[in-house]
């Protein structure tokens, strides 16, 4: 049952109703967009090709029209009129997703007003926080994380007082107004020691608090009307319960961080009694659980790099966490933050260094990371029919001396400038010259 | 290296005579100090310990404040004559050798050097290392382990004295829990040595202490033996986000006020126990009739004296700054106040001033790629520590400040060299490998013990499994004094510390490999 409500929910069908659902206007900003991609017709010629879906093609070519991948193989012929790209001795891959970060909603992390990313201490909503309503495309972490080869991203809202962060979106980096693909894209929540923190400073009430959310959720849904007229104690907002909907239907991922493996089993059980769609995020010790996890479906967005027993709930952190859930057939895919999302290709290498096979490991930044947030149908993979996100790469993608030599988002070509780069320009040479270095670079 | 209370001038001059004289009477066994200026320190305590003892009797000559009270009892474990052969070896003086071989033989490099130029001697292990890459023991200017240790809770969050703009008078070694777990995965990671610093918070965090990464039940037992002492400052955001709604400092003016106003009290408090040094002398040379009784010392204030002994070269000043401006300003508000900065800490916006760091011979410690986490830290650029670098005289470090950056210094320093050499900047691992080792050590004052393989320095040595510009380098063995103090092979060469121990019943855990 649990595993028909998955595949459900994750059909390409569901993926484009609830597109079309709940993001109109973007889909009419798309149409615009698309119209530009038409003229774009790109031949990526004999490049070591990394599919994630059907291995590796030595000498690959990746043909991309219309913001989508046409063809794909060995040996092809360029298309009249394609830009041709010369990938000899490059790697190309899909462009890498990180499915958990806070791109567009932080800009500093310190400064009030350039942080969105969560509320204050006090604030009453949780689940109707809406990363859409905050989101800013020209943010500069996103060029800045593009130049580092990262085509997508899910922009989540973190958790305030509630144990709910609020619903999250997947983005493109392409920094156009336009770049949300799909808003209401998951639910962010909070357990473990977090939640805890969030619920009577005890894991109980917050598996407690959790189950009464739902539950409250569940009764909200199931009349709203009925529900609006009932008294009720206040504890948690009927914008939140309604906020609240296509979780407990299971329409869309719960994205939940838990550490400890007591509180993971205690996550498998919430899943299996309300049908959830679950994904973990943490997971310092789902090693520990990894058989239980992989019977529960539950995939994961782990670090590749914690391995401190930082709290209790950690003491069992290890870098072989990836490898291990691996083995057991958890989907894994990696996070780090928001300003450094690129850095999760660090963490799959890392893995990588300690048992991770490298195909998962790409697959982990990729296909993996599509699958989690519902988009493997368009993206993840190099495979015809597909979003061209598309990166060129000097080396080994997972080597930390590696970099991007050009990357394609819905089939074009982007920019690699950033304002990290042009600093570097306008300082690079620090002799006086004949006016100030405000005037040099920046262009 | 820098010799602490060797200094040739004015109030340590006349510390180190007194000194000296103490250290005869009540320290017979020691080192004497123009010893340690030719051979590397013994691992017993060198000279400026023996000013331990606080002598209040006038007839052993003036009250001095002690300056050593807690002093290292850090001994190299047991080592064998080892000869690593075949490896790439990478000096840490800008040197790398193909086929090369690392001697080591009483717990120091013996010699260095191409494989058929360095022979073992009788009874040495041979170890077979082709395919290996070998670079002296990482070192990290810029941790918090034990000070801000594994596990993380209010009970342990010993790093920042926040309740005072000046906690000069703290020593962060009277925070550091030597159980910190996090000691162990730096080890596993190739450090050898570290200095731990207090936070930020303040305007000056107090002293810092620099350790040797070896497991021990007292801070005492890891103090690197004879390294000065650090003192930690802060520039901009932080001191007057904390201390901006509790009687300030709350803008960077304050800061600034905040600092000179402590080096001007703390210079009345140099020339104070200077007058009384001198008045003393005046009085020892009297006639004993009829020259009364000996001068009065100085009362003793913690924090003055920290900030004197900063003044006057003995500690070595650590300024976390992010900003080009501001660290602008701090060279001048050192050359104010007559004191040296040894490194800027944090410094993304190094880059911005490369050139006046290079010519002030001052370090800029850097992260490879952190930002954003708040305004000052904006501004970062990848290619910062390659800019520093390629500066003539130019001094770039990587530093974690991180538990867990603490265990891939290499890789870090990897990123950073692959973003200059993309604009140009000719950067070798030979050459970088001296942003995680040399210069590291140069700054901490330790860099005539550790911090590159040359013979007569204290063999801590890491051996990789590759190259170790890549993510999938592992450090394999790490010798630190020449003790095989971390084998990834070998589960009995992989430290635990107690916290970590029979928490759960599996074999994974605690193991500095894992």
């Amino acid at each position: 049952m649990r595993n028909i409500m998955i595949s459900k929910m994750l059909s390409p069908n569901a993926v484009l109703k609830r597109t079309a659902k709940s993001v109109t206007a973007i889909a009419a900003g798309a149409a615009a967009f698309s119209a530009f991609a038409m003229a774009q017709t790109v031949a990526i010629m004999d490049g070591q090709v990394h599919t994630v879906s059907d291995g590796v093609i030595e000498n690959g070519d990746v043909i991309i029209r219309d913001g989508r991948i046409t063809q794909i193989g060995a040996d092809l012929t360029a298309p009249p009129g394609a830009t041709v790209i010369d990938a000899t001795g490059k790697v190309v891959t899909p462009g890498l997703i990180a499915p958990y970060t806070s791109i567009g909603l932080v800009e500093i992390g310190l400064d009030d007003e350039g942080n969105d990313s969560s509320p204050d201490s006090g604030f009453p909503l949780g689940a109707a926080l809406n990363a859409v309503d905050a989101y800013n495309p020209t943010s500069t972490l996103i060029p800045i994380n593009r130049a580092a080869g990262l085509t997508r991203a899910l922009s989540a809202p973190g958790a305030g007082d509630s144990l709910f962060g609020g619903k999250a979106a997947v983005i493109d980096l392409s920094g156009q107004t336009n770049s949300i693909m799909r808003a209401d894209a998951a639910q962010i929540a909070v357990m473990g020691y977090g939640g805890a923190a969030r619920a009577g400073d005890t894991r109980m009430g917050a598996w407690a608090l959790m189950r009464e959310t739902l539950d409250e959720a569940r009764s909200y849904h199931a009349n709203p009307n009925d529900y609006v007229r009932r008294p009720h104690d206040g504890r948690i907002t009927v914008s939140d319960l309604k906020a609240l909907g296509p979780v407990i239907n299971a329409n869309q991922p719960l994205m939940v961080t838990a550490n400890g493996a007591n509180d993971i089993r205690t996550l498998i059980r919430l899943k299996n009694t309300y049908r959830l769609n679950v994904v973990l995020v943490g997971g310092s010790e789902a090693w520990r659980v990894a058989d239980d996890l992989a019977a529960a479906n539950i995939p994961v967005i782990l670090s590749g790099l914690a391995n401190l027993p930082s709290q209790f709930e950690d003491i069992d952190s290890t870098l072989m966490n990836a490898a291990r859930l691996h083995a057991a057939d958890v989907r894994i895919a990696f996070y780090d933050g928001s300003h450094n999302a690129r850095l999760i290709r660090q963490h799959a290498g890392n893995a990588v260094a300690h048992g991770l096979p490298f195909d998962a490991a790409l697959a982990a930044l990729t296909l993996s990371a599509a699958q989690m947030l519902g988009v493997e149908a368009q993206l993840g993979s190099l495979e015809t029919g597909k979003i061209a996100d598309v990166v060129i790469w000097d080396g080994d993608p997972l080597e930390v001396t590696t970099r991007p030599e050009a990357v394609f988002i819905n089939g074009r070509p982007q920019d690699l400038n950033n304002r990290q780069r042009m600093l570097m320009e306008r300082y690079r040479d620090l002799s006086r010259g004949d006016l100030p270095h405000a005037y040099r670079g920046g262009e | 290296m820098y010799k602490p209370g060797w200094q040739k001038t004015g109030w340590t001059a006349l510390a180190v005579l007194m000194l000296s004289a103490c250290s005869q009477q009540n320290n017979a066994g020691s080192e004497d100090a123009d010893a340690a200026d030719d051979t590397p320190p013994t691992q017993t305590q060198s000279a400026p310990n023996d000013a331990a003892d606080d002598s209040a009797a006038s007839a052993d000559g003036p009250v001095r404040p002690p300056r050593d009270p807690y002093p290292s009892t850090y001994e190299p474990y047991t080592s064998e004559t080892v000869l690593l052969t075949g490896a790439t070896v990478l000096t840490g003086t800008g040197e790398r050798i193909e086929n090369g071989s690392v001697l080591v033989a009483d717990g120091r490099i013996s010699a260095v050097g191409a494989a058929g130029a360095v022979t073992a001697p009788d009874g040495a292990t041979t170890i077979d290392a082709s395919g290996k890459w070998i670079t002296p023991g990482i070192i990290d200017n810029h941790s918090h382990l034990g000070n801000y240790p594994s596990p993380s809770t209010s009970s342990t969050s010993d790093g920042n004295e926040i309740v005072s703009p000046n906690t000069a008078y703290v020593w962060t070694e009277h925070s550091v829990w030597p159980q910190d777990a996090g000691f162990t995965r730096a080890l596993a990671g190739g450090v050898t040595s570290l200095q731990v610093l207090p936070g930020s918070a303040n305007l000056f965090g107090g002293r810092a202490v620099t350790l040797k990464n070896v497991p021990s039940r007292s801070v005492q037992g890891m103090k690197f033996p004879g390294a000065p002492y650090g003192m930690k400052m802060a520039c901009g955001e932080n001191p007057k986000r904390v201390y901006g709604d509790r009687g300030g400092p709350g803008t960077r003016m304050g800061n600034f006020a905040g600092y000179r106003s402590a080096w001007i009290e703390a210079k009345a408090y140099q020339e104070k126990w200077e007058d009384y040094w001198t008045k003393y002398e005046e009085w020892a040379e009297g006639d004993s009739d009829d020259r009364g009784d000996a001068p009065d010392a100085p009362g003793r204030d913690l924090k003055l004296e920290t900030l004197a002994g900063a003044l006057n070269g003995d500690i070595l000043v650590n300024m976390h700054c992010y900003r080009a401006d501001e660290m602008v300003l701090v060279l001048d508000l050192a050359e104010e106040f007559g004191y040296e900065v040894t490194a800027f800490h944090h410094a993304i916006e190094a880059y911005k001033i490369a050139d006046y760091l290079a010519e002030s011979d001052i370090c800029a410690a850097v992260w490879a790629d952190w930002w954003g986490f708040k305004l000052e830290a904006y501004d970062t650029v990848g290619e910062n520590a390659a800019l520093v670098h390629a500066q003539p005289g130019g001094c770039a470090i990587i530093h974690s400040d991180s538990a867990l950056g603490i265990q891939r210094l290499n890789q870090e320093a990897a990123k950073a060299m692959a973003d200059g050499r993309r604009i140009g900047i000719d950067i070798e691992p030979e050459d970088a490998i001296a942003w995680i080792t040399a210069n590291p050590a140069k700054t901490m004052g330790i860099l005539d013990d550790t911090g590159t393989l040359e013979a007569g320095k204290m063999a801590d040595i890491v051996v990789w499994n590759q190259n170790p510009f890549s993510v999938y380098a592992k450090a394999e063995q790490v010798y630190v004094d020449g003790a095989l103090l971390y084998d990834r092979d070998d589960p009995a060469r992989s430290p635990r510390m107690d916290f970590e121990i029979g928490q759960r019943d599996n074999g994974f855990t605690g193991g500095a490999g894992q």
